[in-house]
């Protein structure tokens, strides 16, 4: 006998979970990324800013 | 006088020499082809191991399960009585506890760089889509009745195209189905070379092929691969908890190697060590695998769903890159997709090969390697999401 709900249930909301961690993961990651470049061009410029 | 008695010719089966065939032909496939000759060397050994009757380095119950090893005072004397063999002690201790699986990624970790998965974290949705075999797969394994829920999922798994994740799954659901499933696993990753480049050709038009993509992806700090293994850490087991035991023993690797401070430990991780684990696996798994096991309608279904399970993880990756360009001012090469079906680097160096016959100035390696180690991720997190869910 198949139970259909749990065969939705993991093809679907498995697939669906799956895809769900893996893109909060990029937009923590992209995120992370962003902040840290900014922080030595921030620095640089205001290494530039003292030098004058 | 010569104790022919004592052979083990009268014990031999029809079936003990198909094995011991299958066997020759994957160590010749390893040492005269070189097709992942780290495991299909140990694992055409194992298979000699198990199907040489009476030779007791592994004993079989007569449900055909691998002997139980008793406690430690009593393992000393079933060995001496021969109900336990040696591999029996490593199975109980290295596969059944899932310790070696878990080990091995650690391993892998330490070999891993994450730069490029980290200079374009869109590969993460290439990873994420690329997943889709395992789910198509296990539909159809369970829909066919040929396997339980538990067996479909470890079918399905086989998708994702990594090894350790697919050991330690089935260790935990399936452990009967664990050396057909880890043989077949292992094969067709090194079949992606011949699987993927048809169905990106079918899926790709030659201008979608030759998309051109700058080769220098962007430079990342030693401070974001520091971080990258302890935020992909933190996020995976806060929401999928069983995905811990891969996901940590993989990042903790990696973090041994993005420090910067502890190499020592990241070249043991990487060298030796793995080494040692990778042989233990490998005859490991061919010791799972006598005749009575492997000789059945389920290995043959696997077999064919297996590449099932590829071919739908190839489309899932193509068509996450072909929707991501939707919205991107900078086209990607939607190839570079494929390479979500983890199979580390092999993936990764079809979608150049391809890329480079499509347009000669283009070098996507290091844009397919980024998907590549995402689907990697993937894998693992849906590994936990299976386990979370079946166990």
């Amino acid at each position: 006998m198949i139970d259909w709900n749990l065969v939705a249930k993991i093809t679907g909301g498995g697939f669906g979970v799956a895809i769900l961690v893996l893109l909060i993961l990029a937009l923590v990651t992209w995120l992370v990324g962003l902040g840290l470049q900014r922080i030595p061009a921030k620095s640089k410029e205001k290494s530039v800013k003292d030098s004058r | 006088m010569f104790g022919l008695y004592e052979t083990a010719f009268g014990a031999l089966t029809w079936g003990n020499i198909l094995m011991l065939a299958i066997g020759s032909l994957l160590i010749y496939l390893g040492i005269g082809k070189k097709m992942e000759p780290f495991l299909l060397v140990p694992i055409g050994f194992g298979i000699f191991a198990v199907n040489l009757p009476l030779g007791g380095l592994m004993v079989y119950s007569p449900e055909g399960l691998p002997s139980e090893v008793p406690t430690l005072s009593e393992m000393v004397k079933a060995v001496g009585e021969g109900k336990v063999g040696l591999l029996n002690v490593v199975y109980a201790y290295g596969i059944q506890t899932e310790v070696i699986p878990l080990l091995i990624f650690l391993c892998l970790g330490a070999l891993t760089d994450f730069a490029p998965t980290i200079a374009r974290p869109i590969s993460f949705l290439f990873g994420a889509t690329a997943q889709l075999g395992i789910f198509v797969a296990f539909l159809i394994a369970y829909l066919s009745g040929m396997f339980t829920l538990n067996e479909a999922a470890c079918v399905g798994i086989i998708g994702g195209s990594d090894g350790p994740p697919t050991v330690y799954l089935t260790a935990a659901l399936a452990p009967q189905l664990l050396g057909p499933i880890t043989l077949v696993a292992y094969s067709y990753m090194a079949l992606v070379p011949i699987i993927q480049p048809p169905i990106i050709k079918l899926l790709t038009n030659k201008k979608e092929r030759a998309i051109y993509m700058k080769p220098q992806v962007r430079k990342v700090s030693k401070l974001e691969t520091i971080l990258f293994p302890i935020i992909v850490f933190l996020i995976s087991a806060l929401l999928v908890p069983k995905s811990v035991p891969l996901i940590g023993m993989f990042m903790f690797g990696n973090l041994l190697k993005a420090s910067g401070v502890t190499d020592r430990l990241a070249q043991s991780a990487g060298g030796a060590f793995i080494d040692v684990l990778t042989f233990l696996l490998g005859i490991m798994v061919g010791a799972l695998m006598p005749a009575e096991v492997f000789l059945k309608s389920q290995t043959l279904a696997m077999v064919g769903l297996a590449l099932v399970a590829f071919a739908f993880s190839t489309i899932g990756g193509l068509l996450g890159a072909k929707f991501a360009n939707l919205f991107l001012k900078e086209k990607i090469n939607p190839m570079i997709g494929a390479a979500g079906v983890s199979a580390i680097p092999m993936s990764a160096r079809v979608v150049q090969r391809m890329g480079q016959q499509a347009n000669p100035r283009n070098f996507l390696l290091m844009h397919a390697m980024g998907p590549n180690m995402a689907g990697a991720i993937g894998t693992s997190v849906v590994a936990g999401i299976l386990l979370g869910m079946l166990k």
